[in-house]
């Protein structure tokens, strides 16, 4: 990868340009000076056809005129006139605005704890053919793991992100970041038949991914969902692993945490401080610090410190997500939950790692504990889930039948209908095989009662 | 701007040792605000400048993005770009061809009758403000109106070492409107989306009025509605759940790319897959639509592409790449979101053709079932299933529209369902969308009210 803005020199961009809007008028600044560089390997129809690279910088300008708010950016930073233009642009912005009268400032200056694990010199060190020689592996363990799978896409990238922000409180703070990644989606044919597709990925902070044992899962789960049977319709005990959490929780649960919806009557926890809302078996964290987390970093998109926050114990709700409005608008503080995409946009709620607490329970355990149920890996559909009642209907794709603890055989097209919120207090149990996916930690989870709709 | 990026395609070819290149400039300026319940978290504008550069070397693409406009940088961009291609290139075994395409120099300008670009901030939040109003307004049992707004405008450039070179305008309207509303301890939920390439004067059509009332009533509506039964069901589908039908369930299976990937479509072209009042088009040239354009990002002229003709598969959609594949000439469907990225096989305003039953005709002989209005979102995998989430919808109670019913979602195999589509209404609506395909691309999807025999209902009840 080419070379890297220096640390004084982001700060510095910040910094000035913060000073530059408060002389212009601004009556708070809060600046945000991104980069980002990123290298991928694309793997298409069995094989290797492709490489990119991407060099993306900007700036972004938050100010605070009379409590109104405005924001621009620009991702041309080489050039002053550029971020003069964009601070001219903000300072119009929050004129063309009403005073919003919840408005109590930006953050304050607070000291950063330390994080681990979440830069990786040797991933900045990384040439396009060694991630070529990565992608090889995996794909070369996919296709010996079973003549009938077939990789239709896939890749591995490496990425480094930097940023730095400062307001005219005083905040001023840098981080930087290292992410590795490879993944495979592949299917299986065999005669007519032709499989959903499955997918496996491994993603670190550190150079430490097993190219080879994502080609082979890839390959065995495509493989595994060719012979299916259809079931019929009723309640089943459910597995649902990681991927299917990720998806289901983003929707749902994830929204239901964040302060700007409780705030808003649009979440069901409204209320709820306090009182049993999952099973006992649940006990969950917002961890902006957990070590090598894919979200983990000192600060979030205003420079407030990470840290680990408490929102379910034991499936009694202890907490919300706030960002600094929010918290201000609560009389609380804010829980470093700031989210924001790069330079393009203005900092809101999000959770950082989400991390649902491991069990006790090896993965087999829970398997084999099941009578007659299924195991669902893949969701579709979960983005139309109901975002304020936690409704869902959703279709696996597949999901493996369970019978006397052991898999027996994939299903196909099958649907799961039920409430987020009902489900999470059917959780019986709760897996040690904890994995990052995104902002989702998770293990598995087993839930009783959940309504099958058999094809 | 023709010289600085013929300069590159030229030094790509010259050298650095490659079959094919192209540059692709853009400078764009956004707009865009989040209103919740009347107050904007913060109005934005952006300026964006970059170039995408693209080379074939020794059969494999090298790719490489810059926020830049310097001759140095883009020089060492693509001289990158050539050097990355070739070491992927290193264990190919099927080389990338191109499908041989016109040369075309073209500067396409768009004549809106209100430019974004030329209506002050002020003026935008004013009208997101008056459909705040009219949505909060309407009932008291509506407790939250959030309105996304976005609006782009700027110029896209494009020229390769073949002699093309293309100027064109880009302008984008859009704005995504949600409600929730809350009684007795029942949540309902609406969303609406608009969008256009004509310019600012969708609002006048689509007026804070109009908006404002239909999300708030959909909501207040959801507010009695009962969770369906699930199960498998007739169905009439509405012309907004019809385009994400086609779009998602059909659509994506007919982009060259997944239908190579193993898609179910690839060895169906020429084969009868659907009823015969199926007819599936992917078209580029309707005026003003959210998912027009001239020239698609690889400089090829889009065009209307019939799909699927009386239940015949007709065509897929191709790029340049997969069109070399099946020996067709590109259809004008590769579309990159910006300069960051590289242009992949999109649709654009993805429909059924209308047909010619009223809509009592197509629920009259349905004895129980539903009618699917308005969707929520949808998926669909390579195998050809789908799922399609329901936002708004009634039970057909002998022959007629019954009670409303809620957060349902109706999925099935899409051959299997497209041989069950038994008729197909006159009337037809086209509607702005956006897909996500790792890109987003902002697309339109319609039809009209269709009937299908049976479909799966994903119900709790």
């Amino acid at each position: 990868m080419v070379a890297v803005l220096e640390k004084e020199f982001m700060l510095s961009l910040a910094e000035n340009a913060v000073k530059t809007a408060l002389r212009r008028g601004a009556a708070e600044a809060e600046t945000f000076v991104y980069e980002g560089k990123a290298t991928n390997i694309g793997i298409e129809r069995g094989q290797i056809t492709k490489s990119d690279r991407i060099l993306d910088r900007g700036i972004g300008v938050r100010i605070q005129v009379n409590k109104a708010i405005g924001f621009a950016y620009t991702n041309i930073v080489e050039n002053q006139k550029a971020i003069e233009e964009a601070i001219g642009k903000a300072l119009d912005a929050a004129h063309a605005s009403k005073p919003d009268k919840d408005w109590k400032g930006l953050p304050e200056k607070k000291t950063y704890a330390p994080i681990e694990n979440t830069f990786d010199q040797k991933i900045l060190e990384l040439h396009s053919n060694d991630l070529v020689n990565v992608a090889s592996r995996m794909l070369d363990a996919a296709v010996e793991a079973d003549k009938r799978v077939f990789p239709i896409e896939g890749g591995c990238g490496a990425a480094y992100v930097s940023n730095a922000i400062a307001n005219s409180n005083g905040v001023s703070g840098f981080d930087r970041a290292t992410l590795i990644e490879c993944s495979l989606a592949t299917l299986a044919k065999e005669g007519n038949t032709v499989t959903p597709v499955c997918f496996e990925f491994s993603a670190e902070r550190d150079n430490n991914i097993d190219p080879e044992w994502v080609g082979k899962e890839a390959a065995r789960l495509a493989v595994s969902a060719l012979k299916t049977k259809r079931i019929e319709t009723k309640n089943y005990e459910l597995i649902f692993t990681q991927f299917a959490l990720q998806e289901l929780l983003y929707y749902t649960l994830v929204n239901a945490v964040k302060a700007d919806n409780v705030e808003r009557n649009q979440s069901p926890f409204k209320d709820k401080l306090g009182t049993q809302v999952g099973s006992e078996k649940l006990n969950i964290y917002d961890d902006g610090l957990f070590p090598g987390g894919l979200r983990t970093g000192m600060f979030d998109g205003e420079g407030t410190p990470h840290q680990k926050t408490l929102l379910m114990e034991k499936g009694v709700l202890r907490s919300f997500l706030y960002d600094n409005y929010t918290a201000r608008k609560a009389g609380k503080e804010s829980t470093g939950n700031g989210s924001r995409a790069g330079y393009l946009s203005t900092p809101s709620v999000e959770a950082t790692n989400f991390h649902i607490l491991p069990g006790n329970k090896t993965a087999d355990e829970l398997l084999s504990e099941i009578d007659d149920g299924l195991i669902v890996c893949y969701l579709q559909g979960a983005h139309s889930s109901n975002p304020v009642n936690g409704e869902f209907s959703v279709v696996a794709t597949p999901a493996w039948r369970i019978r006397k603890g052991k898999v027996e055989h994939a299903t196909r097209g099958v649907m799961l209908a039920g409430n987020i919120f009902e489900l999470l207090k059917n959780i019986n149990e709760v897996s040690n095989n904890e994995r990052k996916m995104g902002q989702l930690v998770s293990p598995w989870l087993r839930v009783a009662n959940v309504k099958v709709i058999g094809k | 701007m023709k010289d600085l990026l013929t300069k590159i395609t030229n030094a790509a070819t010259e050298k650095f040792g490659a079959e094919y290149a192209e540059a692709r400039a853009q400078k764009l300026f956004k707009t865009s605000f989040t209103m919740k319940e009347g107050r904007v978290e913060a109005a934005k504008q952006g300026i964006e400048n970059g170039v995408a550069l693209r080379a074939l070397v020794k059969g494999s693409w090298g790719f490489a993005s810059v926020g830049s406009l310097n001759t140095e940088i883009l020089t060492d961009a693509i001289s990158d770009a050539c050097a990355m291609a070739k070491q992927a290139s290193s264990r190919l075994k099927n080389p990338i061809k191109l499908a041989e395409t016109k040369a075309v120099e073209d500067h396409v300008q768009v004549k809106p009758k209100r430019n974004p670009s030329e209506i002050s901030i002020e003026d935008k939040l004013k009208t997101a403000s008056l459909t705040n109003d009219v949505t909060l307004k309407c009932d008291r049992r509506v407790k939250s109106c959030t309105i996304d707004y976005f609006d782009l405008t700027g110029t896209s450039y494009f020229t390769n070492n073949e002699g093309t070179y293309l100027e064109q305008d880009k302008l984008y309207v859009w704005s995504r409107l949600t409600a929730s509303a809350l009684q007795n301890g029942v949540f309902a939920f609406s969303r609406e989306e608009i969008g256009s390439t004509s310019g600012y004067e969708i609002f006048d059509k689509e007026t804070p009025e109009i908006i404002g009332e239909r999300l708030a009533k959909r909501a207040i509506l959801q507010l009695s509605a009962k969770s369906p039964k699930g199960g498998t069901f007739p169905a009439v589908l509405g012309p907004n759940v019809v385009g994400v039908f086609v779009h998602e369930a059909f659509g994506h299976l007919a982009e060259a790319d997944l239908a190579l990937s193993g898609g179910v479509l690839a060895n169906n072209l020429g084969k009868k897959i659907a009823s015969d009042v199926v007819t599936f088009y992917d078209d580029g040239t309707i005026n003003g639509a959210f998912g027009s354009f001239k020239y698609d990002d690889e400089g090829v002229p889009a065009k209307k592409t019939l799909l699927i003709k009386d239940g015949v598969v007709t065509g897929l959609m191709n790029n340049r790449e997969t069109a070399q594949k099946f020996s067709v000439e590109p259809t004008g469907n590769a579309r990159a979101e910006d300069f960051r990225v590289e242009p992949i096989i999109r649709m654009r305003n993805t429909y059924m053709a209308p047909r010619d039953c009223s809509f009592e005709e197509l629920i009259e002989d349905v004895d129980f079932g539903y009618y699917f209005k308005s969707f929520r979102g949808g998926q669909a995998n390579l195998d050809g299933t789908f799922q399609v989430g329901i936002q708004e919808a009634y039970e057909i109670v002998k022959g007629e529209v019954g009670e409303p019913i809620r957060d349902a979602s109706i999925s099935g195999n899409t051959l299997e369902t497209l041989l069950k589509v038994d008729a197909a209404g006159k009337d037809f609506e086209l509607s702005a969308g956006r897909c996500g395909k790792g890109q987003t691309a902002f697309i339109g999807d319609g039809g009209p009210n269709i009937r299908v025999r049976e479909v799966i209902v994903g119900g709790s009840a």
